[in-house]
């Protein structure tokens, strides 16, 4: 083997090292596939409020229904509609192709009125669970 | 000068190159389970695409928003290129190309806001593994290499800096402090969060969590040591963290599957090969069905014995 091909692989292993560390170390996940490890990183504290994003929706007939936050029936996963909360809030009309999903699969229930962007907000109280209270960030009209 | 030639012999040790043949093998199959159960929602996520914000690797190299077509096509040329890298053809040009495509891909998965952290390992050995070249005789081959161990090496280092950056990053995201990680409600939020698994019958004892907080700390931080370990330490190493994966899967529904398979980078793959054989030609005992017993007309050797009983 070459003295060039020692040379090479050994600078890709110490750059490569050197990137993992400062994503870690500085950077954010804008860096991915060197950003920090941040999953379940955080720390959250004894009296932390859980909150679990959903998306509701009102059919025609008056039922309030829960709109599984899932890729293969929403197009998108809670995670993502967690990221995009500001934006959601400040244009609820983003809603939109979570509901158009969920009708396009549910062809025989009656017509969505409504979508409302909604948080289970649980407290914790000394690190145990405590009580659950339902926010209401965002809400849009289905145009009929 | 002695401590630079022990440093590149650790990072390029010389290993059998049948590794690299079966985990090539295993890895690139893995990949389209991989694109179907784990990272399966880009194509999904291009139909969104006022959703979208490029990561700075797309913004780099100036890579397309994503769209419909765009993702159906590097699924198309993650199935086909995997299944000849898978059998160790053209390796380099086939290996360029998934490791290309696959970064691409798991990249627009994690454009969408959320991003993941269990590809690291994989992701880097899509990227090493083709720098080994072609392996003649593939999983069968008994050539030995530096080549080999330093893509071996490099998988190893990632695997093993997921659990360590991992504990870093905990320890700068509670203020560059070591106990707020494991004396906070992580896992209980977790556990809140995602009440599937077996977690949620320990939602009671959150004293018990802390506990578990406290060892997988400790054991992320001190995984470095894994990449000195040899033999039975090693094996012992390799099984507590498969145990530690399962039991976040059992408890929380995270698995962890692309750095798990990433563990096989330690081991002797190289005797897959031959143990298969020993299997197949053990079989062949046992049934009696062995090519070479049969008497199988060959037409030298009738000649041959013709002439000897003729009578002269």
């Amino acid at each position: 083997m070459s003295r060039a091909s020692y040379a090479w692989r050994i600078a890709a292993s110490l750059l490569g090292i050197g990137l993992l560390l400062n994503g870690s170390l500085r950077m954010s996940d804008d860096v991915w596939p060197v950003g920090p490890l941040s999953q379940y990183a955080f720390s959250p504290a004894k009296d932390a409020t859980i909150v679990i994003t959903r998306v509701e929706g009102l059919l025609a007939d008056g039922r309030r229904i829960d709109l599984p936050l899932r890729v293969e029936t929403a197009g998108i996963s809670r995670a993502e509609i967690e990221a995009r909360i500001p934006q959601i809030t400040a244009d609820p009309s983003l809603l939109r192709s979570v509901a158009s999903r969920w009708t396009s699969r549910h062809r025989d229930e009656p017509a969505m009125l409504r979508v409302w962007l909604v948080q289970d907000q649980i407290s914790l109280v000394d690190g145990r669970v405590g009580r659950t209270r339902l926010a209401e960030l965002a809400t849009w009209e289905l145009p009929s | 000068m002695r401590t630079l030639r022990s440093a590149v012999s650790w990072f390029m040790p010389v290993v059998p190159e049948s590794r690299i043949a079966v985990l090539r093998t295993v890895l690139y199959l893995f990949v389209i389970i991989d694109i179907h159960l784990f990272v399966r929602d880009p194509i999904p996520l291009s139909r969104n695409p006022e959703l979208y914000q490029p990561l700075m690797i797309e913004r780099l190299f100036h890579l397309l928003p994503p769209s419909v077509p765009l993702t159906i096509t590097l699924y198309l040329i993650l199935v086909i290129g995997c299944l000849v890298a898978a059998a160790n053809v053209w390796p380099r040009l086939a290996g360029g190309v998934v490791a290309a495509a696959f970064t691409w891909w798991t990249a627009i998965g994690m454009s969408y806001g959320k991003v993941d952290h269990d590809h690291l390992a994989l992701v880097v050995a899509l990227w090493v593994m083709p720098t080994v070249g072609v392996i003649a005789d593939r999983w069968r081959s008994t050539e030995r290499s530096a080549q080999a161990g330093w893509a071996l090496k490099c998988i190893q280092i990632s695997v093993i800096f997921t659990y360590f950056l991992s504990a870093l990053t905990k320890i700068r995201s509670g203020g560059w402090s070591i106990t707020s990680w494991p004396d906070s409600s992580i896992l209980m939020w977790a556990i809140v969060r995602r009440p599937h698994g077996l977690g949620q019958f320990l939602l009671p004892y959150p004293e018990l969590l802390h506990v578990m907080q406290w060892c997988s700390f400790t054991a992320e931080l001190t995984a470095v040591v894994v990449l000195w370990l040899r033999g039975r330490a090693l094996l012992a190493a390799a099984i507590f963290w498969m145990g530690f994966h399962a039991f976040t899967l059992a408890i929380l529904y995270i698995h962890f599957a692309p750095t798990a398979i990433c563990w096989l980078a330690f081991a002797p793959l190289e005797r897959l090969g031959p143990w298969l054989r020993r299997v197949k030609a053990r079989r062949w005992e046992r049934t009696g069905w062995r090519p070479a017993r049969h008497p199988v007309p060959v037409l030298r050797d009738q000649a041959v014995d013709r002439g000897s009983h003729r009578p002269s």
